[in-house]
């Protein structure tokens, strides 16, 4: 009995250690980190896995003795016990290969600079939110619209005929109808939305023929240079989508109001830094601003941006962090303008402020933003400040539910579009109006 | 002894005249039936009750709210033919005119003035006069026809010249350059031109939509299996994705009637379907025209199609198939706009056994960024199976332009060799309305 026993635990053993080499193995690379699961490998399969490594041993050092010469097995063609390993110089391709290519290390490239500058991509996550991109804009914050604004979205001659209908229909096809299985995922849903939004607002374009003057843009790169204090800025990347207009847009404050905000102190977050979170780079170009089009492009003034949540799936922020987003590219749209406009130069006060809105959304709620650039010395805390009007968390409806929400034998949340807000979509009208009634 | 004497007072030969006959100016009063008709039973195992079970299931279909029939019809998955709109398949246009009963009629309808000059080469052999009048459109005075025109180029600029782009990936050259482009286009024709078509304006204008249609045509033997030996019908299905689409409140008046397509002539393929290349999938069978039910605007206006890199002509030049891309341009026309035809038929109630009443129309304009194809539809009958079209004459009709090149080449910040001709289409195709 003992014999077959043993045979069986033999052959049950390699099985059995199998399992227990993987889940090891699985646990000890977790634990160790970076090494793969095929760097070791274990030909026992009766020890254990878990006993102390012993270090890999040093290499043996080579010693060099000047002047003599080592007996090599390379003229031998083949490994010889005894003679030493043969070393040869190294070889470097004398042509241009882009497959192989090895960057040099970043202090050797031709554009390294000693001093950092600050790069905020649109995948930066900003630790303080919106009071963080206010400091590094030299910005004042005022909530809610403008009053222009609020009472263009209540003038009856700028809405649309059946508007609120019309709006709940176009939630209802982005919400449910835009698929055939039973609703449409986050990402889909808020894109058509937007787009229906859109759609809709420009059906106006017949009583209002200004609308025609825009057109949209998807996908372009933007770049804008800006010195604040001690320390260098940039702002990079494609950041979503731009209504670009013939005309500017007109001020919203006028020029007493802009002398008023040199009294404004800006909000400083110590002991956190106000670079947290920015990408530090020492190899850029200096000067780089770029509204991403070329010279002569018929529609040069930035309108509005649209940025949705869902558009980059790599990058999830959250709602702070987001509005953060928004202000700093609409920032960088009215900077590229204005360094376009009036030189690199930083100027003290802009004769003609430049003015771009913003729209973000996650397919239910909205933040409208409209930025004032006032001035683009921005070196100093002191001096005219740019403004900002936010109006965050704006719910366009507050439920689309497909299947009701029951609890208890209540029906809490009824099935389809509920608590729709007419006033939010006045207000996107509004901001899209604004420069075209 | 008894059963063989004669009777002849029982039954006598002459019996009292007029008694037989009915009395006249009256009508023969109703008799009730005092039986059930005599059908076939619906659950043995005969070719009669098989056929009374298929005459159920029809009249439980005729007799139910649309979103129950299109439920019935689509509610067995079976193994089908699944077609695609863009394909790589030789001459597919034939095959799938076999498939869905359409007539090609080179050329668009009278409504659709195709303008004679195509090419800059034939611009100088046509005289003048006609040549200036016919840049204008119906209804549509010069000035606007001026604006439209710069709002076309500035589109292509913007796209070509003004934004700085980087170098396109491998076959993501149409995605990167030409799908803003024809989106700024669709958008901004649109809204400009809401102002003469006001279909337009209560219109719902999807970006990257999608259009199923599930049909049966045509019948085979099953060669092999538990069920060999039986007829089984074609099932197809059409998934297709569109660039953009304009959907529309009101339907779109016919381009001919329906008597006259009955002369149209329809390409037969006597292949199976299976040799075009075209394969069996099972999966969801799946009716949609871009959205649900409950949407106002279930009629298709104007469809948008991009050319992708892999059927570029191009690249079909530098495989030596430059004659499939009339081909492909034709196929991908007329598959989408069946779709959607069908589909915006089946929300109306219309099925295989509940013939259209009236044609539904559509249009369809397919690029590649630089050439445009034009495509009109006329949906004449659903009724594609076997058992309904043994006595159908209508047939579907679709109309189709070669590709038209709108511009030579973007040179400097200047659009070289704008055709006006293919923009005056595009106006037309947008301005259509009842």
């Amino acid at each position: 009995m003992f014999p077959e026993v043993a045979q069986c635990l033999k052959t049950a053993a390699p099985l059995f250690s199998q399992a227990v080499l993987l889940k090891d193995l699985r646990r000890l690379s977790a634990h160790g980190g970076a090494r793969c699961l095929q760097a070791r490998r274990h030909f026992g399969v009766s020890r254990c896995l878990t006993a102390k490594v012993p270090p890999t041993p040093k290499p043996r050092e080579k010693v060099e003795i000047p002047g003599l010469e080592m007996v090599t097995y390379g003229e031998r063609m083949h490994y010889v016990p005894g003679l030493a390993k043969p070393t040869y110089p190294p070889w470097e391709k004398d042509y241009k290969d882009p497959r192989h290519y090895k960057a040099p290390p970043t202090h050797e490239m031709p554009l390294y600079k000693e001093k950092p500058c600050y790069v905020y991509n649109q995948r930066t996550s900003a630790l303080e939110g919106v009071r963080q991109a206010l400091w590094l804009t030299k910005t004042k914050l005022i909530s809610g619209l403008p009053p222009q604004l609020l009472s263009l979205a209540e003038d009856p001659a700028n809405q649309i005929p059946d508007q609120d209908e019309r709006v709940q229909n176009a939630i209802k096809h982005a919400r449910f109808w835009d698929t055939t299985e039973q609703r449409p995922g986050k990402e889909k849903y808020s894109n058509t939305l937007l787009f229906n939004l859109l759609h809709l607002c420009a059906t106006l374009q017949p009583s209002h023929p200004a609308i025609g003057r825009r057109i949209l843009a998807e996908n372009y790169s933007l770049a804008a240079t800006w010195k604040r204090g001690e320390d260098l800025f940039q702002i990079r990347g494609q950041n979503g989508l731009l209504n670009n207009c013939m005309d500017p847009l007109p001020e919203v404050s006028g020029k007493q109001e802009v002398g008023d905000t040199a009294d404004h102190v800006l909000e400083t977050f110590y002991p956190v830094s106000p670079t947290i979170d920015l990408q530090k780079v020492h190899v850029y170009k200096e000067d780089v601003n770029s509204s991403g089009f070329r010279e002569g492009y018929p529609y040069p003034h930035a309108h509005t941006l649209y940025f949705l949540e869902g558009a980059d799936a790599r990058c999830k922020l959250r709602p702070e962090q987001f509005r953060a987003k928004m202000v700093m590219f609409t920032f960088g749209n009215a900077l590229a303008r204005a360094h376009q406009l009036y030189g690199s130069e930083p100027q003290r006060v802009l004769d003609r402020p430049i003015t771009v809105q913003a729209v973000g959304t996650n397919g239910r709620f909205f933040q409208f933003l409209v930025f004032q650039l006032n001035t683009t010395d921005l070196s100093g805390d002191d001096g005219v400040k740019n403004q900002l009007w936010l109006d965050e968390d704006v719910t366009l409806y507050d439920f689309a539910k497909v299947r009701p929400l029951i609890k208890k034998k209540q029906v809490k949340v009824p099935a389809g579009l509920a608590g729709y807000k007419p006033e939010t979509f006045s207000k996107f009208l509004a901001l899209y109006l604004h420069g075209a009634v | 002894m008894a059963a063989r004497t004669r009777l002849p007072l029982l039954f006598p030969k002459n019996l009292p005249p007029f008694r037989n006959q009915k009395p006249v100016h009256t009508e023969a009063a109703v008799k009730e039936p005092a039986y059930p008709p005599i059908v076939p039973s619906l659950t043995a195992k005969s070719k009669s009750a098989r056929r009374r079970q298929v005459e159920e299931q029809v009249q439980k279909i005729c007799a139910s709210s649309v979103e129950e029939k299109l439920s019935l019809i689509t509610r067995i998955q079976r193994k089908k033919f699944v077609v695609y709109p863009q394909t790589f398949a030789r001459n597919a246009d034939r095959w799938y005119q076999h498939f869905t009963k359409t007539a090609y009629i080179p050329g668009l309808p009278e409504k659709f003035t195709l303008d004679p000059e195509k090419t800059r080469g034939e611009e100088e052999e046509e005289s003048s006069p006609p040549a200036a009048a016919q840049t204008t459109v119906p209804g549509i005075d010069d000035e606007a026809f001026a604006d439209i025109r710069s709002l076309v180029t500035r589109v292509i600029l913007q796209e070509h010249w003004h934004m700085k782009k980087h170098k396109p990936f491998l076959f993501r050259e149409q995605e990167q350059m030409v799908a803003p482009l024809l989106r700024n286009l669709v958008t901004g024709l649109t809204h400009s031109l809401a102002k003469y078509n006001p279909l337009l304006l209560h219109s719902s204008l999807d970006i990257n939509p999608q259009v199923n249609f599930y049909w049966r045509r045509g019948e085979r033997i099953i060669p092999k299996g538990h069920r060999r030996g039986r007829l089984e019908p074609t099932r197809f299905q059409i998934d297709d994705h569109p660039h953009s689409q304009i959907r529309i409140t009101q339907q779109l008046p016919q381009f001919t009637t329906l008597e006259a397509s009955y002369t149209a002539e329809v390409p037969e393929v006597t292949l199976a379907p299976n040799l075009m290349p075209l394969f069996r999938r099972q999966y969801d069978n799946n009716i949609f025209t871009g959205a649900k039910l409950p949407d106002p605007a279930c009629y298709g206006h104007t469809q948008f199609h991009l050319v992708p890199d892999q059927y570029h002509r191009d690249r079909m030049a530098r495989q030596q198939k430059s004659d499939q891309v009339e081909v492909f341009l034709r196929a991908n026309g007329l598959t989408s706009l069946f779709a959607w035809t069908g589909a915006q038929a089946m929300y109306q109630g219309f099925w295989n056994h509940e013939d259209v009443t009236r044609p539904f129309v559509s249009q369809a304009v397919i690029t590649d960024g630089q050439y445009f194809s034009f495509f009109c539809y006329q949906l004449n009958t659903v009724a594609l199976s076997v058992e309904t079209d043994t006595n159908n004459p209508r047939k579907n009709l679709l109309w189709g332009t070669e590709s038209l090149r709108l511009y030579d080449s973007v040179q400097d910040g200047t659009v070289v060799g704008l055709n006006d001709g293919v923009i005056k289409l595009l106006v037309q195709f947008l301005t259509n309305q009842p």
